[in-house]
């Protein structure tokens, strides 16, 4: 009999990887335990060991992370920390990570799934001191400007992990302006992609990749730097872990990084039986996209609206389990999303909302299950799609989810966990984007990331929201001007608040800042609105509990603007927004006022002593506006939130100005009456849903809704299987019911 | 470890807003109290100045009750929208902002719901005019179901206190704009 031959694998006791995957799938399924861990025998024996070994895991990668912005460059690293570190077992699971852009941890497991499924470790080789580097979408990823760089960790010639580090960067040599353009609608123009590619050997970076980035993108040094900061990182937390292991032992290190995910595992369906309550949850979000306003081939300049339904279970077994059919088609532009996407999203809401203890891990998001229908907009087909915004469910649907679970909070009674989403619906906005010439000289594209800063976040249940809120990054910074300054051509001219845009309710969202910067020192400059999820038509449904939902961003631009007369003549700039209409951007600066659309490069080129304003919008508002207390409506007035004649009509209060005292003073009287009229106005104006219902039902029938939404809802209707019979029952349509044209 | 608890008065001033930062701050960072749901039930059920028995907040101002053998969504004004299985806003009364005015009172900037695709749909109690829920949705869409507990597995699985008359985990809302289909058709 011819003997088969076997090769020694680079695994945990001289196993292929392959294998050590397949068996811990196996034993999975079998016991629905991470790796079949009917028992705990650690935790029993010794539970304060196992506690200090997670500790000086954890206190591992936070030090990898600072290492990173140490040497980083980017100021999206060393100001804005659009950075996360994290460990992995052998298999790709993530075993602790550290805080930041934590949408990332389990993708980068991914990563490493998919290069043991493709046999790197005989193909390629897997080997002390290699580097892998990916932000390939198709394998796993957020969008393409998030790079990943993985390291193996050996222990005496065997793998016993991973170290993963994600780092957004601003320019990738992208189709201008360079990072995650408008224009893009296929992988092909989304600059730099790495898949999974080893980029370093014995601790150092390959020439080749080195070569590459300088040759391939606008601001080589941001990312070239970026990866030494990843890869010192990463040298760091694996140097870190040996000493763990030499200090506890291997077997107990293997045993116990398995223990730690299966103990968090069931930890999160505790606190899921303890904290929420089961049910069904239901919400739709929509994706707007503009291709004609861009510079798309014409074979993807196509305007569309995409309907993504979302019913999200809370299962009586603690599990969580989110179903998107409905979800209509994907299509060639740079904003759909993946089922990868949507995995980084369970694990950015539930580590900031649920699993918050810093122990967050594979077993985690063991406990999410979703459906994510394929050739839609969450599973999209072809692996040619742009994906430099596939986070465009995260940040949109994901915040609302995030309402959803927010619902079950509030049933249970933890209603200090309550709150109203924060979407980033970029709306008009998002002008962020820039390239051209810089104030240096240099060619530059750039992507800023100071927005996440200006959040006003949806409002709480028992308190307001409040600024620098955003759910994708945890530790939301608008970093320092003068940073800024220094990379980009742009003066910045104001960080104000802008009246009249909080979400409103009894408890409001935070308030938002506005951005104003005056182009410096270059004569060519053009600026892109981020392509992101636009609600231009269509708001994010945002508010709660009787909240309204937040205000979307925009932006306004002032171009040909007569800046350097006006400082001549000693006149006032512009640095903020006052009151409708009266912003000091119209009021002061000469020159032509643009206002720029969704998904759209702004037309023409922008030079020194031009103007542009950037306000990315707020979270939702909770509860009866009309039940805000005096005492809250008072001090919006005195700070400037809101003004007098939307306190009046919006909170139902009023107040008359003290200019002695430089306060507001409410009439409790008037006050009283003014909500009693706005009750009595509701009851007369509301109509009752069943005569609603008949005449909405009418239009649907008649077909009086746009184009755009009619194409909209036979896209849902044709893709899904559950979804169009709910739709069709809730409206008694007929079971073939399609909007005709 | 013996479990957190909070004393009642501690939940009730919570639950209005009332506590100072610095024990809210370590309420929010602690270890979750056990017996939350009871003291939260007992405060609310203090709140309302109806008798039936509160079996689940839905918001601020919604709860479901027991009443009589039935589940209901019942308003603190003590108004009745019926089976809590279908949705409450089949019960509600709506307006929906469609006019400029009354769009640019909440969104005065560029960036606002166009009126054509999307409904801005504000939900208020028959009964006493409060504000329940907005929606904002693609014009012509389902009114959005937020939550249907299931409320048997709750109480029988997770807190142990089965529930009597057990009812089926359902959405019942299809057949009320079936009803009223049918009723249309008829007329």
């Amino acid at each position: 009999m011819k003997q088969k031959s076997i090769r020694k694998g680079i695994g945990w006791g001289g196993k292929t990887l392959k294998d050590m995957c397949e068996e811990k799938e196996r034993l999975h399924k079998q016991t629905g335990c991470y790796y079949g861990l009917n028992e705990l025998p650690l935790m029993k024996e010794n539970p304060l060991k196992l506690e200090v070994l997670a500790s000086r895991l954890l206190a591992a990668v936070i030090a990898g992370r600072e290492t990173t912005r140490m040497i980083s460059a980017s100021p999206l690293v060393r100001d804005v920390a659009e950075l996360a570190v994290a460990l992995y077992t052998p298999e790709g699971d993530c075993i602790i990570h550290s805080t930041g852009i934590v949408i990332h941890i389990p993708l980068i497991g991914q990563v490493v799934k998919w290069m043991i499924k493709q046999n790197y470790e005989h193909e390629e080789g897997i080997n002390e001191g290699d580097s892998f580097t990916s932000n390939d979408n198709y394998i796993a990823g957020m969008h393409t400007p998030d790079v990943y760089d993985i390291m193996p960790i050996f222990w005496e010639g065997e793998v016993v992990g991973w170290v993963g580090n994600v780092i957004m960067e601003p320019e990738l040599g992208a189709l201008a302006p360079g990072c995650m353009p408008s224009g893009a609608t296929e992988r092909f123009v989304e600059g730099l992609r790495f898949s999974a590619e080893k980029t370093a050997v014995n601790d150092k970076h390959t020439k080749a990749f080195e070569r590459r980035i300088c040759l391939g993108c606008r601001m080589p040094d941001l990312l070239l730097l970026d990866r030494k900061g990843a890869l010192a990182c990463n040298i760091k937390v694996r140097e870190e872990i040996k000493k763990i292991i030499k200090e506890f032992g291997v077997a107990y290190y293997m045993a116990g990084i398995r223990e730690l995910i299966e103990t968090e595992r069931r930890a999160q369906l505790e606190r899921v039986k303890r904290r929420t309550v089961p049910g069904k949850f239901h919400s739709p979000t929509t994706y707007e996209m503009y291709l004609t306003r861009t510079i798309a081939p014409p074979h993807h300049a196509i305007d569309n609206i995409t309907l993504v339904p979302c019913d999200f279970y809370i299962k009586s077994d603690g599990t969580y389990y989110l179903d998107f059919d409905g979800a209509g088609s994907w299509h060639w532009h740079s904003s759909n999303t993946s089922p990868s996407a949507i995995m980084g999203a369970a694990c950015l809401m539930l580590t900031q909302t649920i699993a918050y203890t810093g122990r967050a891990n594979q077993g985690t998001f063991l406990a999410v299950k979703m459906n994510t229908p394929y050739d839609t907009f969450v599973n999209p087909s072809s692996p040619n799609v742009a994906s430099g915004m596939f986070f465009s469910w995260p940040i949109m649907g994901g915040a609302i989810w995030l309402g959803q679970q927010s619902r079950a909070f509030f049933c249970r009674g933890f209603v200090e966990e309550c709150r109203a989403p924060t979407p980033l619906g970029a709306g008009a906005s998002g002008v962020s984007a820039l390239a051209g010439r810089s104030h240096w000289g240099m060619d530059f594209g750039f992507q800023m990331m100071e927005a996440p800063g200006f959040f006003g976040g949806g409002a709480f249940a028992i308190r307001d929201g409040v600024l620098s809120d955003i759910i994708f990054l945890p530790e939301s910074d608008m970093g320092n001007c003068e940073v800024w300054e220094m990379v980009l051509p742009l003066l910045w001219m104001g960080r104000r608040f802008v009246p009249n845009t909080c979400g409103w309710g009894r408890y409001r969202s935070g308030r938002s800042l506005m951005g104003t910067y005056m182009v410096y020192k270059t004569e060519l400059l053009s600026l892109d609105t981020t392509s992101m999820a636009h609600c231009e038509k269509i708001g994010a449904n945002s508010g709660m509990f009787g909240g309204y939902p937040g205000h979307g961003g925009f932006g306004k631009i002032v171009k040909n603007a007569n800046t350097i007369e006006l400082i001549v003549q000693r006149k006032p700039l512009a640095h903020g927004t006052g009151y409708p209409g009266v912003g000091d951007l119209e009021e002061n600066i000469g020159g032509d006022l643009i206002v720029p659309l969704a998904n759209a490069y702004v037309k023409g080129i922008f030079r020194h002593g031009d103007w542009f304003q950037g306000y990315m919008g707020t979270g939702g508002g909770m509860g009866d506006p009309i039940k805000r207390s005096l005492a809250a409506a008072k001090e919006d007035l005195d700070s400037g939130v809101i003004s007098i004649d939307r306190c009046r009509s919006i909170y139902c209060v009023d107040a008359r100005y003290d200019e002695k005292a430089e306060e507001w003073v409410i009439d409790e009287k008037e006050t009283e009456e003014l909500r009693g009229e706005k009750r009595k106005e509701r009851l007369a104006k509301g109509i009752a849903a069943k005569e609603w219902w008949q005449r909405r039902r009418q239009d649907i029938i008649e077909g009086k809704l746009p184009p755009m939404l009619k194409e909209m809802y036979n896209d849902s209707l044709a893709k899904g299987k559950r979804w169009p019979g709910e739709f069709r029952g809730f409206w008694h349509l007929p079971e073939d019911f399609t909007f005709s044209f | 470890m013996p479990g957190i608890s909070y004393p009642k008065e501690v939940i009730k001033d919570l639950v209005e807003g009332k506590l100072p930062w610095g024990q809210l701050k370590s309420i929010i960072s602690g270890y979750k109290d056990d017996d939350r749901f009871d003291k939260y039930i007992e405060v609310l059920q203090e709140k309302v100045p109806w008798k039936e028995k509160i079996l689940l907040p839905l918001s601020f101002d919604l709860y479901i009750v027991q009443k009589g053998t039935e589940r209901i969504v019942k308003c603190g004004c003590g108004y009745e929208f019926g089976d809590y299985r279908e949705n409450w806003k089949l019960k509600s009364l709506i307006h929906v902002r469609d006019s400029e005015e009354e769009v640019d009172e909440l969104y005065p900037y560029p960036c606002k719901p166009d009126p054509e695709y999307c409904e801005i749909r504000e939900h208020y109690c028959p009964g006493c005019g409060t504000q329940l829920e907005v929606d904002v949705v693609p014009f012509g869409y389902p009114l959005v179901f937020d939550f249907l507990p299931d409320l048997d597995s709750f109480y029988s699985e997770w807190l142990g206190k089965p529930l009597p008359q057990a009812k089926e985990f359902k959405d019942l809302t299809y057949e009320l704009s079936r009803k009223w289909g049918e009723e249309s058709r008829s007329r």
